[in-house]
């Protein structure tokens, strides 16, 4: 029973989100408890009402129109009967799940200029006990209680005017909310913050850079290590098992110029593996060392089960913005697998310890090079999604190549809370492009299908036990594939580019799935005569 | 990270030079006093701060070297649309130009100064052209048919791009070559959004019942498209239904290469063109 049938019939008070809950989400189906669902950063949905035969008969149920300005990117949190959602700027709503009836709204008081690369955007909530959690633009983490809105405690992580924000949705592990910051164009330092849920006190800092002193400052050259970037502004994955936090870093800085940063640069473009209780590093594994074509590697990590050369294997996949997939054992972090997904020119291959083999003349040059993937990746933040029914990871990539431009003669000052770039990308104006959703098999890298989809197509993907992969087009189609060969087997227009991914709920015995596009969330289940 | 799709980069890459202003629309839009001279005038390290900058926020549009680019004009060619004061400057690159894809840019003021001052070093001296406006009139409605696809103040077609405005927004030399080679950059389409994808290209569908379509996309998805014919019929397609579906890059504007257009008349045309502006531009008069 829901939250508001438990109020009007019995005046029980409001569930509770314990970690238990957070560990065994998947076994909650009728709920979406946080960024991904569940841990393993799968996206999927053991709902299967909605499936292969049925998907034609949605029809919309409600439509919430948040009136923020912007094409929204969150991730609604479902939690007995109450659907959370943010928007750009900071706003964040209750949403009675039967109804789209909001309960309550959340507005913040934000500075009047950011600095922001990308839109003021927020991808969503997390929670515990009867609380959200924020992470703010201003690079606050907030507290928010989940009956009223109100705000139980609110910190500041760091200072917005230097250029730190957050995007990503916080994850909750045990009683710590976790965020990773946004900024690395910025010439911040990167980080990912611990809290202790109750006090809003800061429990851990995981530098994304290592300072003076520490293994791995010596890939950036003389204090170039200080303003890195290397921001942490996707959520990651959790394994309760290895009690391991896994989460994706981003593009060093200056983005494209790197002459004043020779070196690897670590943690830039890694994956890295905390020790969730104390932030310390367990290992982390870097797809694209010195990288100067802004291929943050901030992904969802997916972490899945499979056997390999006849071992069973706990694995971590990623289809990196760098153009390959890569499959990691994610108890060591070691390098199994890297493959094309999709149009690569700037590296021949990945060499046996994951290393890319890169090729002569793809770095950024004064006058311009052409280099696949583009700057914005073969694939980007985009949540990608894992079904343990197919076995197949299916994610968003996008085909398209760059002109890189940086002249080594303009180092770009470093000017704090200011852009630190040293150059652009853009697309080379007479190629076409085009976006597709791809399902690849993690065991071999082999893409197994693809589903075509006009150009500026810019959503994730989430896929359902009922054998379907719910995707979105930048024109406004909202689509459900065939999770088994990526035929198309339904869509609506929505009237405005899809930017986030579907997630899935279940309100009186009937499963809804919901996305925002543009500036409204819809919400599309079975007539109720099915 | 940074920026979008196409569309979507596009308009990031917007916010991006602008930053992120939360009261950006109901503030009136900044405009330098008409007799502020750059304070950084000529100097070294301004000029490649402004150079540094240029490449940040402005290549995009503008092209390698200001030399032009998807979307905005040729900024070395000593002939400024939009007054070439250094107040004038200043306050395009601050306020942008509306009507224009030229957005305001929410820069503080010594890097707009120092942009100024990397522009200042790229100019080459205005060219003469020594068109007759009027006969350019003439014939854009007259012999050459312009008016058939194009549209002027009102008067004129739906196929091809209005052109009120194209003498703010395009160089003479991107007019020539738009004239002689009408395939060499296709114009972004722009109606219905910001994205670069959906352009004046040539779409050819051919229907199951074997009929054939040929257009200018309106717009497109992943399921349908939307084109006008040259007798501007507008079709809408399931792209499912279609036999076949195909873009081209080329134009359906027929180029008027020397044989069609000879030297003076193109002259007369462009001088034409280039006197159709926003009317922010026609009150500055265009020149330093």
């Amino acid at each position: 029973m829901g939250l508001l049938g438990v109020l009007a019939t019995v005046g029980v008070s409001f569930a509770q989100v314990t970690p238990d809950r957070l560990v065994n989400a998947a076994r909650e189906p009728d709920q979406w408890l946080m960024y991904s669902g569940s841990y393993d950063g799968s996206r999927f949905s053991p709902l299967d009402q909605i499936n292969r035969t049925n998907v034609q008969r949605l029809s919309l149920q409600w439509v919430f129109q948040t009136r923020v300005r912007g094409t929204h990117e969150t991730t609604p949190l479902v939690i007995d009967g109450v659907l959370y959602m943010t928007t750009p700027q900071n706003h964040a709503y209750a949403i009675d799940t039967r109804t789209g009836r909001p309960l309550w709204h959340y507005e913040r008081a934000l500075p009047k200029e950011m600095s922001i690369c990308c839109g003021p955007q927020n991808r969503g909530l997390a929670a515990l006990g009867d609380r959200l959690f924020l992470g703010t633009l201003d690079a606050h983490v907030v507290a928010l209680d989940a009956k009223t809105g109100r705000v139980r405690w609110d910190v500041a992580a760091a200072d917005a005017d230097k250029g730190f924000s957050f995007t990503g949705a916080p994850l909750v592990v045990k009683d710590k909310v976790i965020v990773g910051v946004a900024g690395g164009e910025y010439g911040i330092r990167g980080f990912i913050d611990a809290y202790d849920t109750q006090t809003g006190a800061r429990a851990w800092r995981f530098y994304t850079i290592p300072g003076e002193g520490e293994r791995g400052v010596e890939t950036w050259k003389g204090d170039s290590w200080k303003r890195g970037g290397a921001p942490a502004w996707v959520t990651g994955s959790y394994d309760p098992e290895l009690n391991t936090l896994y989460w994706g870093t981003g593009n060093p800085g200056p983005q494209m110029y790197g002459p004043n940063r020779l070196g690897d640069n670590l943690y830039s473009d890694s994956l890295i593996a905390l020790d969730p209780d104390t932030g310390k590093l367990k290992w982390y594994f870097q797809f694209t060392p010195h990288d100067v074509h802004d291929w943050d590697s901030t992904h969802t990590p997916i972490l899945l089960d499979e056997t390999i050369a006849g071992r069973p294997r706990k694995l971590v996949a990623v289809a990196n913005r760098n153009g390959f997939f890569y499959v990691l054992d994610r108890v060591t972090g070691a390098y199994l697998l890297g493959k094309p997904y999709t149009q690569v020119t700037w590296a021949k291959e990945i060499d046996g310890n994951g290393r890319p083999v890169v090729l002569p003349n793809t770095e950024p040059t004064a006058e311009g090079n052409r280099v696949c993937p583009s700057g914005t990746g073969g694939t980007n933040w985009h949540s990608p999604s894992y079904s343990p029914r197919t076995r197949l990871v299916y994610f968003f990539s996008y085909e398209q190549c760059d002109t890189f431009m940086s002249d080594e003669k303009l180092e770009p000052p470093h000017r704090p809370g200011r852009p630190y770039i040293g150059s652009a990308f853009f697309p080379v104006p007479e190629e076409r492009t085009h976006s597709a959703v791809r399902a690849v098999d993690p065991k071999t890298g082999t893409i197994r299908w693809e589903f075509k989809e006009f150009a500026d197509a810019w959503a994730g993907v989430f896929s359902t036990a009922g054998g379907l992969v719910f995707s979105g087009d930048g024109q406004g189609n909202f689509i459900a594939l065939d999770a088994e060969t990526g035929r198309d087997l339904w869509h609506v227009q929505l009237g405005a580019s899809i930017q986030t991914a579907a997630v899935s709920f279940s309100v009186d015995g009937r499963q809804h799935v919901v996305i925002t596009a543009g500036d409204a969330l819809f919400a599309f289940a079975l007539p109720k005569d099915q | 990270m940074r920026i979008g799709v196409p569309g979507a980069r596009a308009i990031l890459a917007v916010a991006f030079v602008a930053g992120v202003s939360l009261q950006a629309a109901a503030q009136a839009p900044a405009s330098f006093p008409e007799a502020i001279k750059n304070p950084f005038a000529g100097d070294a390290k301004a000029i490649t701060a402004g150079a540094v900058l240029f490449r940040e926020d402005c290549v995009f549009c503008h092209g390698v070297g200001a030399h032009g680019g998807m979307r905005g004009p040729d900024l070395t060619t000593g002939s400024w649309n939009h007054g070439g004061s250094d107040a004038d400057l200043a306050t395009t690159i601050k306020s942008g130009v509306p009507g224009t894809a030229m957005p305001p840019n929410n820069l503080p003021d010594d890097e707009i100064w120092q942009l100024v001052s990397y522009l200042r070093t790229l100019q080459q001296p205005p060219t003469t052209v020594a068109g007759d406006r009027q006969r350019g009139e003439t014939l854009f409605f007259g012999n050459l048919r312009c008016s058939t696809c194009h549209i002027v103040n009102g008067r004129g077609g739906g196929l091809g791009p209005e052109l009120s405005t194209v003498g703010s927004a395009r160089s003479r030399t991107y007019l020539v070559d738009s004239i002689r080679r009408p395939a060499a950059q296709l114009t972004p389409n722009r109606i219905v959004g910001d994205s670069v994808s959906l352009k004046y290209d040539t779409v050819t569908a051919v229907t199951n019942d074997g009929r054939t379509i040929v257009g200018v996309p309106l717009n497109e998805d992943t399921f349908t498209v939307q084109l006008m014919d040259t007798s501007e019929h507008i079709y809408s397609l399931d792209k499912k239904s279609l036999k076949s579906f195909r873009h081209d890059d080329r134009s359906l504007m027929p180029a008027y290469d020397a044989a069609r257009l000879n030297e003076s008349d193109l002259n007369d045309l462009v001088a034409y063109l280039q006197s159709l502006r926003s009317v922010s531009a026609s009150k500055k008069g265009g020149r330093p």
